[in-house]
Formats: structure tokens, sequence, C-alpha cells
């Protein structure tokens, strides 16, 4: 069963995924970092990297289709990557332009944190972005992630020397902000 | 200046690793004190001893690194390896990290320092590097006291990176410019350091 939001369902991917898919990887604009370059990904690569994921208890990473549940169109992919189970993990997103400002990326996330802290038990999440992408850093203080670090001017992108941004969001901050949820999983440190 | 392919200093010789060293580096490495500060794959967990086998993966995906290296660190005088050190740019050339690790027997001696000034001017010499950051643990004071006397800047951390003694980690990011490796080094030079 998909991940059901509001506007969008998180679902797996799909062979017929891939070109939107290498449309995001190959637009400078929607992916930024140095090690992606350069931007001549192809539908066949992208292919064959589905076809190679394997079935695996083992995983500690996924990504996710995001379709529009009134529509059935397809907005763009959402992320995590490197999990430490029952402890963190690391997101990421990418949308096609036309549903830029619809709140499908807000969403998606919101419904990936879902899974994430009430699935996974996560105590933590993260994500990397960089001080010449303020609509990415936007949408995620809208679900409340917080800046927690920087690697000063680590990126060179589009002629700028930028901030490499790490944000982080708590789980308590999350329940926080989600009151109709109730997080009765027990503590992992020592009671005082 | 680190001449390429030389990594050395009177004390001590950053060489490649061989196979007669894994007792010897599986013996630092399995101290109790190492463990969480050891620098060794991602892959390979850093919570418990490691047999015979695991500290040969070690050695093997150490082998394998294609944007970075690890190296052996040893004394000059006698050949015996005190630790070891690498730096990598998986990520991008332009922001390469360093770790290193001492064997808990030579530590507080100097030769960390000595090993940290070798990789920067490494990679500020002989690399694109514009900025190079070094990771570590919040409760490594000891380490975050190092890295801040060498110059580093805390950048950053990094909540809930694991659990150890009862407690969240926070992992700590420290980095240093170019300008600031520049300005640096020409404080050593006039004081003839």
């Amino acid at each position: 069963m998909a991940l059901e939001g509001k506007l969008v369902r998180l679902r797996e991917e799909r062979p017929e995924d891939q070109p939107l898919f290498v449309e995001l990887r190959n637009d400078l604009s929607t992916q930024g970092w140095n090690v992606a370059l350069p931007p001549t990904y192809t539908v066949g690569m992208y292919v064959k990297r589905l076809e190679a994921m394997e079935f695996s208890y083992e995983r500690d990473s996924a990504r996710f289709s995001v379709e529009m549940k009134a529509s059935g169109d397809l907005a763009g992919y959402i992320t995590y990557s490197d999990l430490q189970e029952r402890i963190g993990a690391t997101v990421g997103i990418a949308m096609a332009r036309p549903f830029w400002g619809t709140g499908a990326a807000l969403d998606a996330q919101e419904t990936l944190l879902g899974f994430l802290f009430c699935e996974l038990g996560l105590r933590v999440v993260h994500l990397w972005s960089h001080s010449g992408n303020p609509r990415a850093l936007g949408l995620a203080e809208k679900s409340g992630f917080a800046i927690t670090g920087r690697v000063r001017e680590g990126m060179y992108k589009n002629g700028r020397l930028l901030d490499t941004i790490v944000m982080s969001l708590l789980r308590e901050d999350y329940f926080r902000r989600h009151p109709d949820l109730e997080d009765i999983l027990p503590s992992p440190l020592q009671s005082a | 200046m680190v001449r390429t392919g030389r990594l050395a200093t009177d004390r001590i010789v950053l060489r490649a690793f061989e196979s007669t060293d894994l007792e010897a580096l599986r013996a630092y490495l399995n101290e109790a004190s190492m463990i969480g500060r050891r620098y060794i794959p991602w892959k390979i967990r850093d919570l418990a001893p490691l047999t015979v086998k695991q500290t040969e993966g070690v050695l093997d995906a150490w082998a394998e690194e294609k944007k970075g290296f690890t190296l052996a660190i040893a004394l000059q005088e006698t050949g015996e390896l005190v630790g070891h050190a690498g730096c990598n740019w998986h990520w991008d050339a332009h922001c390469p990290g360093i770790d290193l690790a001492i064997s808990p027997a030579h530590q507080r001696r100097g030769v960390g320092a000595e090993v940290a000034k070798l990789l920067l001017a490494y990679l500020f010499e002989n690399t694109p590097a514009h900025n190079v950051s070094s990771w570590t643990s919040d409760w490594n004071e000891a380490a975050m006291g190092f890295a801040r006397s060498l110059g580093f800047t805390e950048s950053g951390r990094i909540p809930r990176c694991g659990i150890r003694d009862g407690r969240f980690v926070e992992d700590v990011i420290f980095d240093m410019l170019r300008p600031e490796w520049e300005a640096i080094r020409e404080g050593e030079d006039a004081h003839g350091a």
C-alpha cells in the first residue's frame, strides 16, 4: 500500500517513471551536487538502476515516486538514505516545475516524515542543501527542520561559492507540530 | 611544501599499509578507548572489537579508495605503526575531508598535529581543495580541542548520529578555508615553526 498524503501518494518507483527522474537529474536547478555532474543521464541508465534493485530486508534507503492523488500525474520523487535503524535518516526531494508552489512538495515531505517517525521510529531526520537554494530551505523549515550545521563555501555552483547546509528535525519537534499524534515510543536514553 | 609522494616529518612517515600491519592495526583499533573514534570505513560498525577478518576488510576497503587515501602512520626511528590517517574527496574535490586516529600509547605527544599539518598542506598544495573539513563527536573533547588548536572552525553540529553511554551523540563539523590555512602557514613561517 502506498503512503497516502492529502494531495499526493508516495509509491514504489516504476519503469515508466524514469523519464521524469532523468529530466529532474539533468536539470541543474533541481539538483546541485557536483558529484552528480555532468547532466547527461539517460533513461536507459535509470531503468538499469531500477532493475538492478534486488529483494532485501536490509535496505537502508528508499526512493518513492510522488504521484498526485487527484490526477495520477507523476510529480517527482522523494528519498531517504543513510538509515540508522531507529535513530535517523537523511531525506531528499526533487519535484517537477509544474508542481512547484502547489503544496505537493510539502505534502510529500510531511507524508514521508510521518512514515519515518511513526513507522520506522526514528529520533531525527536530516537533509542536506545549500545556501543558494532558498526554496529547498524554506520547504524544510515549513516542516520544522532547523539548520544545525554547514560547510562554509563547501559548494561551487553556477559560478558562486555557497555554504553546504545540513538541517535536522528532532522527533519531539515533529510530534509537537502534530498534536493529533501521540508519541508512545519509549526513549532509548537512560532515565534520569 | 609537501612534495608529492612524500608525507613525512623528522619523526613520522605516512606510508602505505601492508598486510604485515594487520595485527598491530587490529591491536590499537580494539583498545576500548578507540571505540567510536577509529575512523574506519563506515560500512564496518564502529561499536565492537574487530576480528582478524574484519580488520582485513578494513585494509581492503582502504586499499580500494578511489577518491582519497588512508595511510599508516609509522615512526621514522623504529618503523612502529602508531596510527592511520587519510583524506578523501568522495563528494567533491572542492571540499575534501581529513581524519586520523592515533594509537592510545602514542597520543598526546604531538604526532596527531604533525600528521594533520601534513594532510592540510598536501590538500592545499596538491589538490583544488578550498575547504577542508574534519568531523568528530561531541563526547570527544580531546578531538574537538585538537581541531581548534590546529585552526579549524566549528561550523555545525548534527544531532543524534548515534547513542553512546546513555545519551545521543552529536557529530561536530570543523572546517578550514584555504585563506585561513594560508594565514596560519604564514604565521608559522614568521615564527620559524
